[in-house]
């Protein structure tokens, strides 16, 4: 009776044994599939850790290029607002013989008057001489050079306008700065946990770190008045909100001024 | 006697830009690269007017204002910003930090002008 229990619990124990064989059979391609699949995915692996490594060292490099091409175009927009500034003073000076000229035309006219009052008899051959020394024709010559300086004036103003391009891209790349040095922590963080066993040491490659109160991320170079006349409205706004006469700038106001002051 | 300008930007090509376009009315100009150096040369110099930036290193524009409002001394002094942050909430956030004027980049040279011409003539 005892025999017979025994031979039971044997017969058990050999059918839970074919069953973790069956179980077992089941079971080896799938741990043969996980077996070929780390096979491939280590060196895969270990391509993207060396592409990151890669990519990691070659990021400060991209970084100092960006600093370099904003300090090369501030050196050339200093240059040429230089230009410009020296530019703007020798028409200022033109200006000022321009009108000296004028003021010497009108001496002259004034000069001829008083003469054919003095001596009535004089008239024909005083018009003979006004007509030879050509005070109108040189006059409007200086009116006409006078028109062209101020057109060359409003183009330096412009090109003015026109470089400050310089201080929002430099604003941009400072953004775009921020971001790799963002992008380099990531990469970097993802190394050492990548490389932990091996004793890894990340080579010292930092970008140069931008502080993110400098710059503008959404600076535009955009020169149409839509933002400055919001704010202008605001301002006025404001004004009349602390009781204040708040006159909005036209640009007949500016230019007013600036025929005043010359 | 000559009317002095402080200027606040962390971009050497404004700060010359502001210079140049000041100077040649006769203007005196004392250029800075950030908030904190613009409060050091407040107290030592005549200062008759302020133009700054919003977006510089260690003391941004809106620290400048607001530090310079809090000083007896300064409440009065005219502000002009100059900035490239142009949203209404920016421009908003200027005035009330106490900004007189708020020019956004690109600006006109003769606006700059004509602002400062209306607190200092």
């Amino acid at each position: 009776m005892e025999n017979k229990l025994s031979m039971e619990q044997v017969f058990e124990k050999l059918g839970d044994l074919k069953q973790f064989f069956i179980f077992g059979q089941k079971i080896v391609p799938l741990f043969k599939k996980i077996i070929d699949f780390m096979t491939d995915i280590v060196p895969l692996l270990e391509n993207v850790n060396n592409s990151i490594q890669d990519t990691t060292s070659k990021i400060p490099k991209a970084a100092h290029q960006i600093n370099s091409v904003t300090s090369a175009t501030e050196i050339a927009t200093s240059e040429i607002l230089d230009i410009v500034d020296s530019m703007s003073n020798d028409m200022t000076k033109i200006k000022n013989e321009l009108s000296d000229l004028k003021n010497g035309f009108l001496n002259q006219r004034v000069a001829l008057d008083a003469f054919a009052q003095k001596v009535p008899a004089s008239s024909e051959t005083l018009e003979e001489l006004k007509s030879n020394l050509s005070i109108d024709e040189l006059e409007s010559k200086v009116i006409s050079l006078e028109e062209v300086i101020n057109k060359i004036e409003l183009d330096a103003t412009n090109i003015t306008i026109s470089l400050q391009v310089q201080d929002i891209t430099a604003q941009q790349l400072a953004s775009v700065n921020h971001l790799i040095h963002s992008v380099q922590e990531k990469l970097s963080s993802l190394m050492v946990d990548f490389n932990k066993q091996e004793g890894f040491v990340l080579l010292d490659t930092e970008t140069p770190k931008v502080d993110p109160k400098v710059f503008n991320p959404n600076a535009k170079y955009d020169r149409s008045e839509a933002h400055q006349s919001v704010a202008d409205q605001l301002i006025e706004q404001a004004k009349r909100n602390n009781n204040d006469n708040g006159n909005k700038t036209s640009q007949e106001e500016i230019d007013k001024l600036f025929r005043n002051n010359g | 006697m000559r009317r002095v300008i402080l200027i606040a930007d962390d971009s050497p090509t404004i700060r010359k830009f502001v210079s140049v376009a000041l100077s040649t009315k006769g203007y005196e100009i004392i250029a800075c690269a950030d908030g904190m150096e613009a409060l050091e040369k407040l107290p030592g110099n005549k200062i008759d007017l302020l133009i700054t930036d919003l977006n510089m290193p260690n003391v941004d524009g809106f620290q400048l204002i607001k530090s310079i409002r809090e000083n007896e001394e300064y409440k009065e002094l005219p502000i002009i910003v100059l900035s490239s942050l142009g949203s209404s909430e920016d421009i908003h956030r200027g005035l009330e930090y106490g900004a007189n004027s708020y020019l956004i980049k690109p600006f006109d040279p003769k606006r700059v002008l004509y602002e400062v011409s209306k607190y200092l003539n």
